[in-house]
């Protein structure tokens, strides 16, 4: 049914007033979000995403630098020198794609992340911004923002209202985005950061925990997608236009590049373990934009934003697509600040863009105020009125948060700091569930062992013993056949020592292979596997007795040094022992040992 | 009679009357004594024509003047194109400054005390309890969440494959929005970027 006189018009093109940098191409991420405003993106993919226990270990041995006192690996003398001198402040808002069935105020499907939707339709008459066409609020958007604010510990308040922002973009079909700038529905929340999340020492001052507040928490519109196509097309999808965001806005709290990425990462995983918003940095959900300002130690600027007072004139640098970008163009921008305020210049208060790989920020537009968004209430909206009730529904059965979850998996599974992080993080909790189970089921089958060995077994073997043989078949967790009564079996045979752990490793591959349907214990016995691991004395002994009759081969490895030959004395001691019992690390190991005396 | 129409007036815009309010303050301080509203009516206290700049002052003694370059920027900002000629931008600033002229009248009224009015709606308590978005009215989309996982406890929203129920307000399907479209290549909008001066 066409609507009859209606024809979609280009909008004009976009007036000097809102000019964007279109130098150079933008690398942008594997997946097809492209910026909401309209930057270019060309196809290249530089995947910078960190994997996660990579980064864990990255940021222990940072930690430890620090500790040592020698600073991070990038820092020398003079930068150190500037870093005394000059102080860094930032402020962050982030936008998270909110998880729900339809969209803000209109009824289309929200298919957030999903990159197989078809372009354009999922496009209601208002998200398409057709003449008459009203908006109309879905209630079941407040679920996943509620969640969002009281995981932040956020005043939520009992009335809150509708704005219109007004600028022109073909992203933004209506010409106003709906926001909640007058009255936010949440307010006042703060966010707890510990070392352990990447907070630098300096930053900590002594104390556990560093509290990062948020100002405010309000709900708005989510922009179309364009796609720039060389020379001076843009392709525009309006499924994304209309979909529900939050944007938390930070207070000027954070006085590093690390905590400032500490800060996302952190916002992410809240998010996630809440079910607010499930599509990370990487494909989009997640964005960031940074506002930094420098000031001398020891002096007070002359601005305040947010109620901080003393900072100076602050920049703010848009789109940012992922941690490592996020610490990088603070690092540059405080540079370049630092660079002009040494210089005898002044700061501007622009808005700046970053690309990835770049040295410094570019400038994108001119003074804070040249912008006029005009913003004024939704005459089509009533005030949104949120009851008690609701909240403290929702309060009460928010699922446990990650912060807890780890101290409590530290606590009750005995694992350490950071496999609890790693195994909390992955999978979607999936693993964590999967090795609760698997310890609760290896209480009745060891009961000697106490549930903190339990909890170790377990974890050990759910996060590295489960977790190579994942990645040494390239499957993913999803993938995985076994249950976790089969691993708690596998366990409990090593452990009462009925199997070696060769042949536990042998039993997760057939456990998983999907051909038997066969239990642990069937399998052992229908295979006779069960092999009793040779104890160290008799290790010795067979070793031993396999020397004494080579006397010769001994003389050639003590007295020529050749070693090679020790290999020969493990695949003898192989061939006699009972077959697959002699393991042969074990084996070579107490060779060498006999023959070191 | 009642001149306390204060409350009345936030609801209802009454056009205000600044004599009238000058006698309420009067009246109000001392004995209420029988008013004759022949009397205050049969004397005009406003007319409409004050909302209109008389054509024998000359806009340069308003109180607002607006430049050329102003002109410009809110041209701007609406994404309306810049006058063609100078004729015709005298007469656009003619027709703005008359438009100011208006608003200053409106914004002379003392509004102190007075929540700008958003929209025609129900700001009773009543009202706003009836608006109130509680547990009942989130009851369905909380049944659309499930809670996965027996020992690590997490909440999932259940996708479903279509269209679900449940919607505020769904709409007819208003077909296929590529109808609109004056220029698309495949599924998508085509927009013309580039550098362009004015509009």
């Amino acid at each position: 049914m066409n609507v009859p006189g209606v024809r979609f018009r280009p909008l004009k093109a976009l007036p000097a007033l809102l000019n964007r940098s279109r130098a150079t191409p933008r690398p942008c991420y594997v997946s097809k979000w492209l910026q909401s405003r309209g930057l270019q993106v060309s196809t290249a993919p530089p995947a910078n995403a960190v994997p996660l226990r990579k980064h864990l270990k990255d940021e222990a041995k940072r930690k430890k630098a620090d500790a040592k006192g020698l600073g991070g690996p990038r820092r020398d003398g003079a930068v150190t020198a500037r870093l005394q001198k000059w102080e860094l402040t930032v402020g962050i808002e982030v936008h998270a794609e909110l998880n729900t069935a339809c969209k803000l105020f209109s009824s289309a499907t929200a298919a957030s992340g999903d990159i197989t939707a078809v372009p354009n339709s999922n496009v209601a008459a208002f998200d398409a911004a057709l003449p008459g066409s009203q908006p109309q609020f879905q209630v079941a958007t407040l679920l996943p923002a509620l969640r969002a604010a009281i995981a932040l510990g956020c005043d939520v308040q009992r009335k809150s209202g509708w704005d219109r922002k007004h600028y022109f973009h073909w992203d933004q079909p209506n010409g106003y985005q709906i926001t909640q700038y007058y009255q936010p529905f949440a307010k006042d929340g703060t966010l707890k950061l510990t070392a352990e999340d990447g907070v630098p020492r300096e930053d900590l001052l002594g104390a556990h925990s560093l509290s990062i507040g948020i100002k405010q928490i309000q709900m708005e519109q989510d922009t179309a997608k364009t796609s720039h196509h060389p020379p001076s097309n843009y392709h525009i999808d309006y499924n994304r236009s209309g979909h529900p965001l939050i944007e938390i806005i930070t207070l000027p709290h954070i006085h590093s590049p690390q905590t400032a990425a500490a800060v996302v990462r952190k916002l992410q995983g809240l998010l996630k373990a809440i079910d607010a918003c499930t599509t990370g940095m990487e494909l989009g959900g997640l964005r960031a934009d940074v506002n930094v300002s420098v000031r001398q130690r020891g002096t007070t600027g002359s601005l305040s934003y947010s109620g901080v007072a003393g900072l100076g004139q602050r920049t703010e640098i848009k789109n940012l697509s992922s941690f490592k970008a996020v610490e990088d163009a603070i690092v540059a921008e405080r540079d370049r600040q630092i660079s002009v305020l040494e210089a005898g210049g002044a700061i501007a208060g622009e808005t700046r863009g970053w690309s990835l790989g770049s040295t410094e920020t570019k400038r994108l537009r001119g003074k804070e105020g040249e912008v006029d968004y005009r913003y004024m209430p939704d005459a089509d909206l009533p005030p949104l009125f949120i009851g008690n009730d609701l909240i403290d529904h929702l309060r009460s059965s928010l699922p446990e948060l990650p912060d807890a979850t780890m101290e409590r998996v530290q606590r009750e599974y005995g694992l350490t700091e950071k496999d609890a992080r790693t195994i909390v993080a992955l999978d979607n909790g999936e693993r964590l569930e999967f090795m609760e189970a698997t310890e609760e089921l290896l209480q009745p089958r060891l009961p000697t062992n106490d549930s903190l060995e339990l909890g170790r077994m377990a974890g050990n073997w759910v996060l590295h013993e489960i977790g190579g043989f994942l990645t040494a078949n390239s499957l993913s967790w999803s993938d995985l056949k076994m249950y976790p009564i089969d691993l708690a079996d596998i366990i409990a045979y090593l452990a009462r020592g009925e199997i070696t752990s060769r042949t536990a490793k042998q039993l997760l591959e057939y456990a998983n292979d999907g051909s038997t349907s066969r239990g642990i214990g069937d399998l052992i016995h229908d295979l006779g596997l069960q092999r009793r691991p040779l104890s160290d004395d008799e290790y010795t002994e067979l070793a031993r007795t396999i020397m004494n009759e080579n006397p010769g081969m001994v003389a050639a490895i003590k007295e020529k040094g050749q070693k090679g030959k020790i290999m020969w004395f493990v695949g003898q001691m192989m061939r006699r022992g009972e077959e697959e019992t002699i393991e042969p690390e074990k084996a070579k190991e107490v060779v060498e040992r006999i023959l070191a005396d | 009679m009642a001149l306390q129409c204060l409350p009345l007036r936030s609801a209802l815009r009454c056009r205000p009357i600044p004599s009238l309010r000058r006698q309420t303050a009067r009246f109000a301080s001392t004995t209420p004594s029988p008013i004759d509203v022949a009397a205050l009516l049969s004397k005009p206290t406003w007319s409409v024509a004050s909302l209109l700049p008389s054509t024998s002052s000359s806009p340069s003694t308003s109180s607002t003047t607006i430049t050329s370059k102003q002109l410009h920027h809110l041209l701007r900002l609406s994404a309306l194109p810049p006058p063609s000629s100078p004729a015709e931008e005298s007469s656009l600033l003619a027709s703005l400054s008359q438009h100011l002229h208006f608003v200053d009248e409106i914004q002379n009224i003392d509004t102190t005390g007075v929540d700008p009015l958003q929209g025609l709606r129900d700001e009773t308590k009543q009202g706003e309890r009836e608006q109130e978005l509680g547990l009942e009215a989130l009851r369905e989309a909380l049944g659309r969440e499930k809670v996965v996982g027996r020992y690590h406890r997490r909440i999932r929203r259940v996708r479903d494959a279509g269209k679900g129920e449940g919607r505020e307000g769904v709409e007819e399907d208003m077909g296929d929005v590529m109808g609109m479209a004056g220029k698309q290549v495949g599924r998508f909008f085509v927009v013309e970027g580039g550098k362009k001066e004015g509009g």
